[in-house]
Formats: structure tokens, C-alpha cells, sequence
């Protein structure tokens, strides 16, 4: 069933091993630190975490995926970590973790963080370089209340619509419930979707939400 | 109750006479109920499940439907996933906030007589998911007729569910039922 | 809706939710769509009808309190997810754990494989319209559910392993009983594929159908089976060994087009190379303990807390307060059912776990599916949706 080799990723890889790991993570982050300032994070001692400034995330994770020596064609996660009660950080308060590695030379993985302060919690979007990115940053924008700039559709992913706050967030109460009155009937989400596509929208359709009616019910507070 | 027609058994030259009308034929055929004790009876055993399945309940509700338990031998393998019609609608898994106002409005949409199921620690009361998007048991949202405890529950838990709401079912009067409606309607009107 | 198309036609447009309550959507999700005709023109999804929580959740208990949390992300394969945590929890520690523990762990994660590739592919079948194969399919998963039962007590939600190794060893007759099932699953794979295999609806109904290219799902960060379908020849077992993956002789099932078709085959054909990794797993295993000897993680044995000092306070101590692992943030990653199951660990020494953030498989290959599923027909997007074995558990944690 195997097709022609088109890229290296198509034959299988041989093992990585742990020196070719620690080979990849002094090359990967001299390379990081030399041309985009990066440091060390302290706190990974078991694999190679590299903070960077936030304002050059882009061009970092640009340079990780297209150099060819790096090739971190996946991103696998990014997520926010809230550091409010973590026992003697004096950093900021917010951190976005980006999880990488590369599909092409198996034994190259490695984070990036990027450090982000509560009053001013914006970080430049990256869903135009992974597509993957796109939902990770909407679910972190609703965790965590972190703003992706230049994102097409910053909306709520798991919670509900009219969900307030942030409940990943440390100083939210694991108990404080939100009830939702009418789910979201999602026009505009897809008539932005039709837009990208090329269609010109002549007339909104009606709201046809799941539950739309549905205002009624007796709830507690 | 009128006499039997059936075409095919006056034509069958014998053992047939059972089925023929005539004196000897009648004690054998017709019997007396109550006009309760039969809707009831139709009613228990031919309940159409419509599967709320959101979790891992619903993995148990596979296993329930499939030969091993096979939840025909109680009548209700009639799986619809539309809520008008089915009338025994088993909640099988959590129920977040953002699902709340949809299962509302499929329980709305069943026809009465309707009955609720509710599967596993989840849907009774929000089970280990104490949280800020769980509802804490759907009988905030609609009334439920049985729990089920479990995490999640054995096939034979719903079975037992399943039996314990056909003896509910048993004991309700339709002729009452009928009577109070009728008695609204009338209040109103 | 009324839209000019990019061709400068005016067309109507119909809208239509498909879920949150569907039959085809296994769970809860929902996908908006505007149909021209039987066509998807566009595709908009939406999750987090089953967002429980979990990552809020295990902020508040201890290590060993998370497992049964994280039996709830995948429920199809509960151990799988078992084996991720605590794989990551251990390197964090810098601990082994003992040979039979492994073996153990490899030989329950292959099974759970196998049942979790058994649900996805008969469900999928029975969205096909092939509802005798979802019989055939579920006959061995319930013997495996036999299995289960006697080992930790549960069928679905296992919580099987500890950190530090497994919550018991085994009963007398489990290699037999294990060695029993495995021809039955091999004979219901064999009999569903001579269903299937050259059955033309079947043929029709997947092959080209939602296909995605390996650049695209590269791009989306998608792993496991569903990459392997797009033809990369990725597998953690294979290019990052954990457990000892490394001295198993298995071969990685990589498809060709990334259609549902080759999404349905790569499932079908490794359920039977973990079926020959647990024959391995079952020959080398030897009696030994199935936990480590190390205090940080372990409990010492009664005799011990009975009469001795200082095993009686590590006792207290890792009941009360948990096991502590270092400081620091660690992120480990084990194939599941699904792909690349990781554990964003952040530790502040403590015995609870600061946050974990999981990676779901599921995620990053559900938020490619409007792409996959748009210029398709609307039945095409139920069984490409299928295919790709999205659990809600998982997708929404």
C-alpha cells in the first residue's frame, strides 16, 4: 500500500535517540538564541523549552518551520499556563506554550514559551502558519482570556456563548456555573466561512439554532 | 369485541376451530380487561429509546443494543434518533451547560406519554465533574422517571431500568389520565 | 440564503445543523452547513458540547486522583490514556518501572487498541449502513470486557495503572483467557473484511471521499492513524519507543490517499499488528512486581506499615498529600487509539499537579474537517466523520 516517496516523511523513520535529541536541542537552541534572543526555561529540565519575546513568536515558529535543518512542521498544541499561585514566580503572570515537532526528522521536538502579562494579554495569532493553530488559540482565548491578534474568528470553542470569565484562569472558582439560555445560532461564523470561499452573501438566512426558542425553562441561579 | 374474521383460517380444513367463531371457539380467544391494563401493557413493551447518548454511557448503550445483552428481548430495540418518535428518552452522559438547552428542547419535542432515563453519575447529579460546566444532575432540566447509578452502568443496569420503568408504566392509569386532560380542557375552554 | 457564487451564479442556499444531537455525530458535536442541493458548500463546526472540565478538575486532587479522569478522555481505549499520564508522571520522576509492569502495560494497551479501533470501525460501518458488522465487531469487544472486569473491576472506565506501575497484578488464567480472545477478534476482523472488502456500496461510499493530502494534515498537527492513512509512515511505537516498543516485531499500516477509505483499512489492519505485539507481550511475560520499589511512588506492604516507623509516615504521607514529583514543566507523549495522546505537565513540587494540559488526538483532526467535508455530499460527511474516530471526551476534555 505504500505510495512513491514524495517528501521524507513517507519512509519510515529510524528511532530517535538521545544523543541525536541532544544534538538537535543545542543546534536548535543556538540557533534560537543567536538570532531571536531566546532563553532558557529553567523550569524544563527533562527537554529543551526556549522562551522568546512575544513580539517575535511569528518569526520564530516562520524560522522553525521552514529552515531546513529544524523542519517543525507540526504544531502540536499551544496552550496558557496561569502562573498566579505558582510558589515564587515573579514573571508574568501568563504564559502561552507552544508544543512542536517535526514529521520529517523524528527526533526533533521542542517548546517554545512566551511570556505574557495580565494587563496587556495579546500575542500575535499564528493560524496562518499552522492551521492547527486556529482552534488552539480560540480554546486558549476561552480559557484563559490571552487575545490572539489577527485572528479571524477569536470566539468562545468549549464554552458556551454567553459564558463570563475565564475558568481556567486560577482566581476562577472551580463551582461558579453559567447557565445558558439559547445556543449560538452561528450565521456569521458561517457566513465569514462563505466569504473565504468566494460567495457573496445577498441575504442572511434566519436563525436556525438547535435550541433557539428554547428560553423558557426553569433554572436556578 | 366482534366476532373473528380471518379469512385465512376458514380456509385451513382442520386444527383451525380455535380460531373460528362459535361457542367453543370464544372462551379460548376472548378474554375481559381493563381498557388501562392493556394501554399499559402496549405501552411497556414497546418503548422506542431515543439514545441523548453524549459520553461514555452511550459506549455501555452500544453494548446494550448489541446481541451479547440485546435489549430487543424487552421491546424497546426500536432505537429513533427522533424525538417524535420515540417516547423513552435515555440520557446517557454528561450534560454541559452548552448541551442544557438542547436536551429541553428534544424532551419537548417527544410526544406523551414520555419517560426519562437517566444513565450514570453524570446525568443524576453531575458525578466527579463538580465544575463550572456541568450541570449538576438533568433533573434540573427535565423530570426524570429512573436512575441509574454506575460510572458507567453495567448493560444489565439499564435492563433493570428498563423493567423498572415498565412496572411504572403498569400502574398508570391511562383512563384517568384522559379524564384529567379532558377536565382541563374544559377549565379552560 | 441567497449568495452569488464565485462563478456569479445566484443560488438559495439551505442552512442546516447537523447535531449536536445526531446520530452521525457519536457524541456531541455539531457542524452548521449551507447545502446547495445535496452539496456542503460551506462548513462550519462547533465543540464543546461535552466540555467537562477535566483540566480545572485534576488541578484539585493528586496524581493518582487524575487517572480516573483521564480514563474519560478516550473512553473507547480507558488504559491507553492511563498509560500516557502516568508514562509522562514517571519521567518525571526519573523512575523504571519494573519489567512485568511494562510488559503488562504494553500487552493492555494493545488490547485497548484493538477495542478502541473495533468501536470507531463498526460504528463507522453501521453510518454505512452495514449494521451486521457492528454485531460481529462487539461480540469480542464484549470478551474483552471480561477481561477488564476481572482485572480492575470496571469494563469501560479501567483507571488500571498507577504512577509508579499498576493497581494490581493479575488474576490466575489471565494469559489463557488473553490468549483466547485474541483468535476471536482475528476471526471477526477476518469475517467483517470479507463483508466489506469487495462490497461495491462500500467501495462507493469511501473510497475518495473526504480525502485530505499529508501536507494539509501535517499542517492541521494530526498523528496516528489518520496521518498514517495520508501516506507518512509516522508511529510513536516506532520513532520515539516507549515501553520497550523498540523490541517488538510489529510493522506500522500507512495508507495511501487519505481517504475514508484508507482511514477505515489502516484501523482494520492494526488492530491485527497489536494482536501480534500482545502475543509477543504474552510470551516474555514473568512473574515479578508489578510496582516500583522507589518510596517516592510506592506504598510500602502492610508488613512494613505495620511495624516500621518510617514506612508507616511514607505511607501516611502518600496517601495524605500524594506523590510529589519535581518541580517543573514536562511534556510526554504516547500513542493512543487516536495518535499522539501528550500530557503538558506543570509541577510546583507539590503533591497536586499545578495544570495539565492534555493534547487530545481528536482535536487537531476535527478542526480539519470542514475542509475535508465541503464540495462533498452530505452523506459523505457522515461517514468521513466517522472514519476519523472523533470521542467527545477527548475532543472537549
Amino acid at each position: 500500500m505504500k505510495p512513491s516517496a514524495a517528501t521524507p516523511y513517507h519512509q519510515a523513520a529510524e528511532p530517535a535517540t538521545a544523543e541525536a535529541r541532544a544534538a538537535f536541542e543545542k543546534a536548535a537552541f543556538a540557533a534560537l538564541a543567536e538570532r531571536f534572543g531566546a532563553t532558557l526555561d529553567p523550569l524544563d529540565q527533562w527537554g529543551l523549552t526556549a522562551v522568546v519575546d512575544r513580539s517575535r513568536i511569528r518569526e520564530v515558529l516562520q524560522f522553525l518551520r521552514d529552515d531546513p535543518s529544524f523542519r517543525m512542521d507540526t504544531l502540536l498544541d499551544s496552550c496558557g499556563v496561569d502562573y498566579l499561585e505558582y510558589p515564587g514566580h515573579d514573571l508574568p503572570r501568563f504564559a502561552v506554550v507552544y508544543i512542536l515537532k517535526s514529521m520529517v526528522a523524528v527526533s526533533h521536538r521542542l517548546r517554545l514559551k512566551v511570556w505574557v502579562e495580565e494587563d496587556d494579554a495579546v500575542v500575535p495569532s499564528v493560524h496562518d502558519l499552522y492551521a492547527s493553530a486556529n482552534w488552539q488559540e480560540r480554546e486558549t482565548w476561552d480559557q484563559y482570556g490571552i487575545v490572539f491578534e489577527g485572528h479571524p474568528n477569536l470566539k468562545r470553542l468549549l464554552n458556551h456563548a454567553d459564558f463570563e470569565g475565564h475558568p481556567l484562569r486560577k482566581d476562577y472558582p472551580a463551582q461558579r456555573r453559567q447557565w445558558l439560555l439559547a445556543n449560538d445560532p452561528m450565521i456569521d461564523q458561517l457566513e465569514a466561512r462563505l466569504r473565504v470561499l468566494g460567495y457573496e452573501i445577498l441575504e442572511s438566512p434566519a436563525p436556525t439554532s438547535p435550541s433557539l426558542e428554547e428560553t423558557s425553562f426553569g433554572r436556578k441561579k | 369485541m366482534a366476532a373473528l374474521e380471518h379469512p385465512a383460517a376458514e380456509q385451513t380444513p382442520s386444527g383451525a376451530s380455535s380460531l373460528r367463531p362459535g361457542p367453543e371457539g370464544v372462551e379460548q380467544n376472548i378474554f375481559t380487561t381493563s381498557l388501562d391494563a392493556m394501554v399499559s401493557w402496549g405501552r411497556s413493551n414497546s418503548l422506542w429509546p431515543f439514545p441523548f447518548g453524549t459520553a461514555c454511557c452511550a459506549i455501555e448503550f452500544m453494548a446494550l443494543a448489541a446481541s451479547r445483552y440485546d435489549i430487543a428481548r424487552f421491546g424497546a430495540e426500536f432505537v429513533r434518533f427522533s424525538p417524535r418518535h420515540s417516547d423513552m428518552m435515555i440520557v446517557a452522559g454528561t450534560i454541559t451547560y452548552k448541551q442544557a438547552p438542547i436536551l429541553r428542547r428534544i424532551w419537548e419535542q417527544m410526544i406523551e406519554p414520555r419517560y426519562v432515563i437517566s444513565v450514570g453519575a453524570c446525568a443524576c447529579s453531575g458525578g466527579f465533574y463538580d465544575c463550572y460546566c456541568t450541570v449538576p444532575g438533568i433533573d434540573e432540566i427535565i423530570p426524570v422517571d429512573v436512575y441509574i447509578a454506575g460510572c458507567p452502568p453495567r448493560p444489565e443496569a439499564y435492563l433493570e431500568a428498563i423493567m423498572q420503568l415498565q412496572a411504572k408504566i403498569m400502574d398508570e392509569s391511562y383512563v384517568k389520565a384522559r379524564a384529567q386532560r379532558a377536565h382541563e380542557r374544559i377549565h379552560i375552554g | 440564503m441567497k449568495v452569488i457564487t464565485p462563478e456569479g451564479d445566484k443560488v438559495e442556499l439551505l442552512t442546516v445543523n447537523i447535531g449536536p444531537s445526531h446520530p452521525a455525530t457519536h457524541g456531541a458535536l455539531r457542524n452548521f452547513v449551507a447545502l446547495d442541493g445535496e452539496t456542503i458548500v460551506a462548513s462550519v463546526p462547533e465543540i464543546g458540547y461535552l466540555h467537562r472540565g477535566f483540566e480545572k478538575m485534576v488541578e484539585r486532587g493528586t496524581y493518582q486522583q487524575v487517572l480516573p479522569y483521564t480514563d474519560r478522555l478516550n473512553y473507547c481505549s480507558a488504559i491507553l490514556n492511563n498509560i500516557g499520564f502516568c508514562h509522562a508522571a514517571e519521567t518525571m520522576f526519573g523512575v523504571e518501572i519494573p519489567e512485568r509492569a511494562t510488559t503488562l502495560r504494553v500487552l493492555l494497551g494493545e488490547l485497548s487498541r484493538v477495542i478502541d479501533h473495533l468501536v470507531c470501525v463498526g460504528a463507522a460501518l453501521v453510518d454505512l449502513g452495514a449494521l451486521t458488522n457492528y454485531w460481529y465487531f462487539f461480540n469480542p469487544r464484549e470478551d474483552i470486557y471480561k477481561i477488564w472486569e476481572k482485572l480492575s473491576g470496571a469494563r469501560l472506565t479501567n483507571a488500571f495503572t498507577r504512577v509508579g506501575g499498576l493497581y494490581r497484578d493479575t488474576y490466575p488464567g489471565f494469559e489463557d483467557e488473553v490468549r483466547a480472545v485474541l483468535p476471536v477478534v482475528e476471526n471477526a476482523i477476518g469475517e467483517v473484511l470479507k463483508l466489506v472488502e469487495h462490497n461495491r456500496i462500500f467501495l462507493d461510499r469511501t473510497r475518495g471521499v473526504a480525502a485530505i493530502s499529508a501536507e494539509r494534515a501535517i499542517a492541521y498537527g494530526w498523528t496516528g492513524p489518520c496521518l498514517r492513512a495520508t501516506g507518512v509512515d509516522r508511529d510513536l511505537r516506532k520513532d520515539e519507543p516507549y515501553m520497550g516498543y523498540d523490541t517488538y516485531d510489529f510493522q506500522t499500516v500507512v495508507g495511501s490517499t487519505g481517504d475514508t477509505y484508507d482511514r477505515l483499512m489502516v484501523r482494520m489492519f492494526e488492530m491485527l499488528e497489536s494482536i501480534s505485539i500482545c502475543r509477543q507481550a504474552l510470551d516474555r511475560l514473568r512473574p515479578g512486581p508489578v510496582n516500583t520499589s522507589d518510596a517516592r511512588l510506592s506504598l510500602p506492604g502492610q508488613d512494613k506499615a505495620y511495624h516500621d516507623m518510617e514506612a508507616l509516615i511514607n505511607h501516611f504521607k502518600l496517601v495524605y498529600e500524594g506523590v510529589r514529583p519535581p518541580a517543573g514543566e514536562y511534556y510526554g507523549a504516547t500513542e493512543a487509539g487516536n495518535g499522539e495522546l501528550g500530557f503538558l505537565i506543570v509541577s510546583d513540587g507539590t503533591g497536586r499537579p499545578y495544570r495539565v494540559k492534555v493534547r487530545p488526538p481528536c482535536f487537531t483532526q476535527f478542526s480539519a474537517y470542514h475542509e475535508m467535508v465541503e464540495g462533498g455530499l452530505v452523506a459523505d460527511s457522515v461517514a468521513c466523520l466517522s472514519s476519523l474516530n472523533i470521542v467527545a471526551g477527548e475532543l472537549d476534555r
